[in-house]
């Protein structure tokens, strides 16, 4: 298929919802051109907004990879949110236990522990999945609620900062904290290394020979079970290696933006990670791509509903609607 | 013995939005669709269910059967989605799922915008039954609810003997293990995934309604709190048979029930490990179990008349 054809149904889908809603939006009584240039150009009208906009697209891309690596075996990593906020608790605990250390040792010991910490929240349903078969939707699922209590529990008994109104963490050495790219507004190295991290998977995914067989395993797992790939194992990989993104971008909120823990860091970032993996329908390439559109909507988003009073799930619903389309134009081409 | 009989009231009543919602999975499944969208449909039904009986002056009839329609809507998107147009059941799922949530908040932010104090409804009213309730204990238990607990009971007990003991809940059994075969005896495949999926839906819908009609008497966002993904987990716990159904939503909703007393009266467990007890039992649960349990044989499939094999 050429790249045309690729993107054309994208456009098309993108819209057909933004005029749906329009028409919405127009009956509502709100003013429809005022509310899209908002949502479509905040992103782009100042610094400010570039940046906002950056940092949201950290922690998305790798929360959308997380999604997408499973997905290309066909399992549902619905856990992400959990797995990252298990890797913010990794980084943090690194981050607090050894915040004596020089940035040279502390900051990729933080990361890595981010990304081990996502891994085994991960390996959980995986392993549960491996050994009992049980449905990895349901259990990745379950495993965000366990997230949320822990979180709970370590930023108001373990390492509470008493002086914080929300239960918050004590922060994190200044040698565990990412450099910053550009200081005013602040945007941190993370954003490299969520880059670096996506053209990796894509290698991996799309370009080896254990990605092919990652992607055997989910266009077909029978015909890859006869051909002697070792589906099940396969299944635990895919689902590891995820948690072990999510983890990651965990840590890098840690280390780049909060440099502590907060309750609510995960902030809407697993549904929105699932839409862009879903829209991208699973292609790595893409997903750098429509999480930078996501992330700038979301912005433009937030600043609709402050200066224009609209809630900011119209364009979450928007969002809705261009998977939807995406996903019937697939119908359309076959046709 | 005072509090055993507060505890199995409280049970009784916390059973209801996991009975709803898991046999309403259970139907749709038992004709081979997979709905994956729960925690979006319930949040839709609790959303308008709230709003019905709030715009209406108080008439929690109309705000359910408002939730049970826009449920029943996701319900024949996901139906038309799948089984019309062939497309994968999860992703659809999870992609209505997304727009539940968007939805819920969206209505209840349109319809009554942010405010200081929550707009308030009336709770659903227990009745008595007459005679029954005198009964001791068991009365006080079983038979002083509201409206909706004998409706889960008598929803479990109707949905075993119209699938178990009537052609046509036999039929639709054979549409989830084998359509080609359910096919070519005249049943009709289509006709049968969209009515169960749309009257699953539509039972979602009403699961998520009775959230805000018994224990907030408001919305608040996202109050479904993880109970879909749970009615799932509950779904294949109950081998996706009724009766087996009911009885493991009286575990779920006793591990509910028993997390929020030890929250309220602390015994000295942090009480965040107490949040996560239902999520980890339900996991504990499920390792022994799963590989033992019923799954209808064409669950999550899509049925193509056209092709020559069923899969």
């Amino acid at each position: 298929m050429t790249a045309v054809g690729v993107v054309i149904p994208f456009v098309v889908s993108v819209g057909v919802a933004f005029a749906a809603a329009g028409v919405f939006l127009a009956f509502m009584g709100f003013d429809v051109p005022r509310a899209y240039g908002t949502i479509l150009l905040t992103s782009f009208r100042s610094a400010n907004g570039i940046v906002q906009t950056l940092l949201k697209f950290v922690p998305l891309l790798l929360l959308a990879l997380a999604f997408t690596v499973p997905l290309a075996a066909w399992k549902f990593n619905i856990g992400g949110e959990g797995q990252l906020i298990a890797g913010a608790i990794g980084a943090a605990a690194v981050g607090i236990a050894l915040a004596a250390l020089p940035a040279v040792a502390l900051l990729p010991a933080l990361l890595l522990a981010g990304t081990l910490g996502g891994a085994l929240w991960a390996a959980v349903p995986a392993w549960l999945l491996y050994r009992f078969g049980i449905n990895e939707i349901l259990t990745t699922v379950l495993m965000n609620f366990v997230s949320f209590g822990l979180l709970d529990y370590v930023t108001t008994e373990v390492w509470p900062d008493p002086a914080a109104g929300h239960p918050t963490s004590v922060p994190v050495g200044t040698g565990g904290r990412l450099p910053l790219l550009v200081s005013s507004p602040p945007l941190h190295a993370g954003l490299l290394l969520a880059l670096g991290v996506a053209a990796v998977t894509y290698v991996y995914v799309n370009r080896t020979a254990a990605g092919y067989e990652l992607r055997a395993v989910g266009a077909n797992p029978r015909a890859a079970l006869l051909h002697g790939i070792a589906v099940r194992r396969l299944f635990l990989l895919s689902l590891v290696l995820g948690g072990a993104l999510a983890g990651l971008a965990g840590a890098i909120e840690v280390a780049g933006v909060h440099h502590r823990l907060i309750e609510g860091l995960q902030s809407n970032y697993l549904l929105l990670s699932i839409l862009i993996g879903l829209i991208a329908k699973g292609n790595v390439l893409a997903v750098p791509f429509v999480t930078f559109a996501i992330a700038v909507l979301d912005v433009g988003a937030r600043a609709m509903q402050r200066t224009m009073l609209i809630p900011v799930e119209v364009v979450f619903v928007v969002e809705g609607l261009i998977l939807v389309f995406v996903l019937l134009s697939d119908v359309v081409r076959r046709r | 013995m005072e509090t055993a009989v507060t505890f199995t009231r409280l049970v009784m009543l916390t059973l209801v939005p996991y009975v709803l919602a898991s046999q309403g999975t259970m139907l749709a499944g038992r004709a081979g669709v997979f709905n994956v969208a729960q925690e979006g449909i319930m949040l839709v039904g609790a959303s308008v269910g709230f709003l019905g009986a709030y715009l209406s002056g108080g008439s929690l009839l109309q705000g359910m059967l408002l939730a049970m329609a826009v449920g029943g809507l996701f319900g024949l998107a996901l139906a038309y989605f799948t089984t019309t147009l062939k497309m994968d059941q999860f992703v659809t799922g999870l992609a209505l799922f997304f727009i539940g949530m968007a939805l819920s908040t969206l209505l209840y932010r349109l319809a009554i915008g942010i405010t200081l104090t929550p707009p308030l409804i009336p709770t659903l009213r227990e009745i008595p039954l007459p005679g029954l309730s005198r009964i001791p204990l068991l009365g006080e238990v079983l038979f002083r609810q509201n409206a909706l607990v004998y409706g889960a009971v008598l929803l479990s007990l109707a949905l075993y003997l119209f699938l178990y003991s009537s052609g046509s809940g036999m039929a639709l059994r054979a549409v989830g293990e084998n359509p080609m075969a359910a096919d070519s005896l005249g049943v009709n495949v289509t006709l049968t995934r969209y009515m169960t999926t749309i009257a699953g839906a539509m039972l979602m819908g009403l699961a998520g309604a009775y959230l805000p009609m018994v224990y907030t008497a408001t919305f608040t966002e996202g109050m479904v709190r993880g109970r879909g993904w749970l009615s799932i987990a509950l779904t294949f716990f109950g081998g996706w048979s009724p009766h087996l159904i009911f009885l493991g939503a009286l575990f779920f909703a006793a591990v509910e029930v028993l997390a929020f007393r030890v929250q309220v009266t602390g015994v000295g467990i942090p009480y965040q490990l107490i949040l996560m007890l239902p999520y980890l039992a339900t996991m504990l649960v499920m390792m022994p179990t799963f590989r033992r349990l019923q799954v209808p044989a064409f669950l999550g499939k899509n049925y193509d008349r056209e092709r020559r094999t069923l899969l």
